[in-house]
């Protein structure tokens, strides 16, 4: 029998985490996700799976028991919104920089500084570009439902512990606050076997082993870059996922991701009804960025809109895909506003179509 | 030629605000609004000079409702930030609002360093020993074994108190009040703007929608007098509805004893120093709970300390006049130059 829920998105994010074998999530509330540690305090996970559920005092702290937990091999995961995800950077850039596999949820509120409490996509930069110190990078995936947010959760958990990188899921308040069907998996017992590089403890048939992300020698510290760099090519090459909609025989194309992408798609039905040729694009790992499908679709299009709740970030990548090729234009809604189908038909009427 | 100027006196009108004050009804921080807006002309500071700033959480909403400048920051972070005011325009009269969660939690670092460096900027720590802004999860000061949203079986961490931080981190003011007592807090507030230092002063307020009665042990109608003592400077330590009991040291310890009985006279009940640097009894003091002893109220703490903005400020004139060089051509004119022929 399938295993069919209604939940808010906050709330399947939290039972896959415990579906997924997590070990432990760290927390600290903050709008619009405290529902992920709240529903997992709810659950005992202790008592299905032995998970741990700890709230910390702050997201410093937060990020930093991921960094311990991560040390010792373990599955572990955190959720905040954009001001809790500021305060971690500095703890994700040092758990990239040492090589450690952890799930870091974004549940993107308005900004900047504290903002709303309503959803946007502003954070898109921050995750894909970085947002810590220092030549790193994060795989990044965007649920655009309740049931993604279930789905993503272990493979983002398989992502990052097969490349040993922080994988972010970068969804917004809309996403985590609505209620939809969620189909779940079977539950995966916990890992009982640790990797080698894990803090387990040194026995006397093990090398020592520190973790660390220090490393003074410059010509060593560029060595340890490369190697990085390397496992970011591997990365692109492998792991690129996203979703083409309604584009077989177009002339237009809507790019967006995340809840944008939920609307964008009722977008391209109403223009399908109207006679317009529109196709939707949407990008699900941010990054690795989907360039080159992207880019082999230009020269039979006549223009890209790209839409975001944001002053246009996703906008900066689309733009290097299309490489100067075709005119991009944007569409965007800021500071906790969500666009409407109907209004993205316009822009896509009037920025785009109205230009030829 | 003579002008004749009319001294306006300030009133508590002059700090309200004709905003909406979006606490939910019922909720502890309207007494204790009003109580700062009652307290702040007594203190005979210029209005134009009171900021308030805060960091973020219920009670962080507090600089939306008064009539001076406001500064709502940074979860947190208000006692950096008002450090910074402080430092950088020691004529401004600064107050920081924070709560369990801003100030114990994130902000915790923060706060002991405020302290430490005995920054004068006033605190008033509401206390609802919950987190109400995101909704009913558990704080640092929420006591052992409380059920919330985030501790469904009951929390597993021992509660701060405040005013154990505050003695840890050399604190020079400590206070507590109770959001019940409007008349205490005012009292207690316009000592808090006098005291030349960090004061901080701790309000025992009631979340009436995801703490209700949290404090009702400290503050209920029929048990206050019984389970509460005000601590005044220079006054004996005696409370009670009969005010017949009072506080005595026995040995290392303080006990709470009757008067008359087991031959204890007022004379042995113990007279409240609040002055004295030695913070031994004001630890005691603030450490003493239900139910064997009563919550201790008012100033428990007001000794003289060295302020650090005076102190940085004495270093600034110090280093001007011992310093050669008095302005920028000097500077360009000093060590070694040369001439170009």
């Amino acid at each position: 029998m399938k295993d069919i829920r209604l939940m808010k998105g906050n709330e399947a994010i939290a039972e896959a985490a415990i579906r997924a074998g997590a070990d432990a999530y760290f927390g600290y509330p903050i709008t619009p996700q405290s529902e992920v540690l709240e529903y997992l305090m709810s659950q005992k996970p202790e008592e299905r799976t032995g998970m741990i559920v700890l709230q910390a005092e702050s997201e410093v702290a937060v990020i930093n028991m991921i960094y311990g937990g991560a040390g010792c091999g373990k599955k572990v995961m955190t959720s905040s919104s954009g001001p809790g995800i500021s305060l971690m950077q500095e703890g994700i850039s040092y758990i990239a920089g040492a090589e450690l596999p952890c799930v870091i949820v974004n549940i993107e509120r308005g900004g900047p500084g504290l903002g709303t409490i309503q959803p946007s996509q502003a954070d898109y930069l921050q995750a894909v570009k970085g947002g810590g110190h220092g030549d790193y990078k994060l795989i990044v995936l965007a649920p655009a439902s309740v049931q993604e947010m279930a789905d993503f959760l272990s493979i983002a958990f398989n992502l990052a512990f097969k490349y040993r990188n922080p994988v972010m899921i970068l969804s917004d308040g809309a996403i985590g606050q609505m209620m939809e069907k969620v189909e779940f998996s079977k539950q995966i017992p916990r890992n009982k076997i640790m990797p080698e590089w894990a803090t387990t403890g040194k026995t006397p048939d093990r090398e020592k082993n520190i973790i660390t992300s220090i490393i003074l020698d410059p010509e060593k510290q560029e060595i340890h870059n490369q190697k990085l760099q390397k496992k970011y090519r591997e990365i692109e090459k492998n792991e690129v996922r996203f979703e083409k909609i309604l584009c077989d025989d177009i002339e237009y194309l809507i790019i967006a991701f995340g809840t944008c992408s939920r609307v964008c798609q009722k977008s391209v039905q109403i223009a399908h009804e109207k006679g317009i040729k529109v196709g939707l694009i949407r990008p699900i790992t941010l990054y690795p960025f989907p360039y080159h499908e992207i880019n082999k679709m230009t020269d039979r299009l006549k223009g890209i809109l790209t839409v975001e709740m944001n002053a246009g970030q996703m906008l900066e990548d689309v733009r290097l895909a299309v490489n100067g090729k075709l005119k991009v234009e944007f569409h965007g809604r800021m500071g906790g506003m969500i666009p409407t189908p109907e209004e993205v038909l316009d822009a896509l009427e009037q920025k785009i179509i109205q230009r030829k | 030629m003579n002008i004749e100027t009319e001294e306006l006196e300030l009133s508590y009108k002059d700090y309200k605000l004709d905003q909406p004050v979006k606490w939910c009804p019922g909720c502890g921080g309207h007494a204790v609004l009003s109580a700062v807006q009652k307290a702040l002309p007594e203190t005979g500071i210029e209005k134009e000079k009171v900021v308030f700033v805060s960091g973020i959480g219920c009670s962080s909403r507090f600089p939306y409702y008064i009539n001076t400048y406001g500064f709502h920051s940074l979860h947190g972070r208000g006692a950096a930030i008002a450090s910074g005011i402080k430092v950088a325009n020691p004529n401004l009269s600064v107050w920081l609002v924070t709560g369990d969660g801003d100030s114990m939690a994130i902000g915790g670092n923060h706060f002991i360093h405020i302290l430490r460096r005995n920054i004068n900027v006033n605190i008033l720590l509401f206390n609802n020993k919950i987190y109400g802004l995101t909704k009913g999860q558990y704080s640092p000061t929420t006591p052992l074994g409380s059920i919330t949203k985030t501790s469904p079986d009951g929390t597993i961490e021992s509660p701060f108190l405040p005013g154990e931080l505050a003695m840890g981190a050399q604190g020079t003011f400590y206070a507590r009040v109770v959001d019940t007592d409007p008349k205490m807090i005012k009292d207690v507030l316009v000592e808090a703007a006098n005291h030349k230092g960090t004061s901080l002063v701790e309000i025992l307020q009631n979340c009436i929608i995801f703490n209700n009665q949290v404090h009702s042990e400290i503050t209920g109608k029929e048990v206050r007098e019984d389970n509460q003592i005000y601590l005044e400077h220079g006054k004996p330590m005696i409370f009670g509805k009969n005010r017949d009991k009072g506080i005595i040291q026995v040995g290392q310890k303080f006990l709470v004893a009757k008067i008359g009985e087991n031959g204890v006279r007022k004379e042995d009940i113990l007279i409240h120093d609040a002055h004295n640097p030695d913070d031994t009894r004001h630890y005691m003091l603030s450490r003493m709970s239900l139910p064997d002893y009563p919550v201790a109220m008012g100033v428990i703490r007001a000794c003289k300390s060295n302020v650090y903005e005076d102190m940085l400020h004495k270093q600034i004139s110090l280093s001007k006049t011992r310093e050669k060089v008095k302005n920028v051509n000097e500077l360009l004119k000093s060590g070694n130059v040369f001439n170009i022929q």
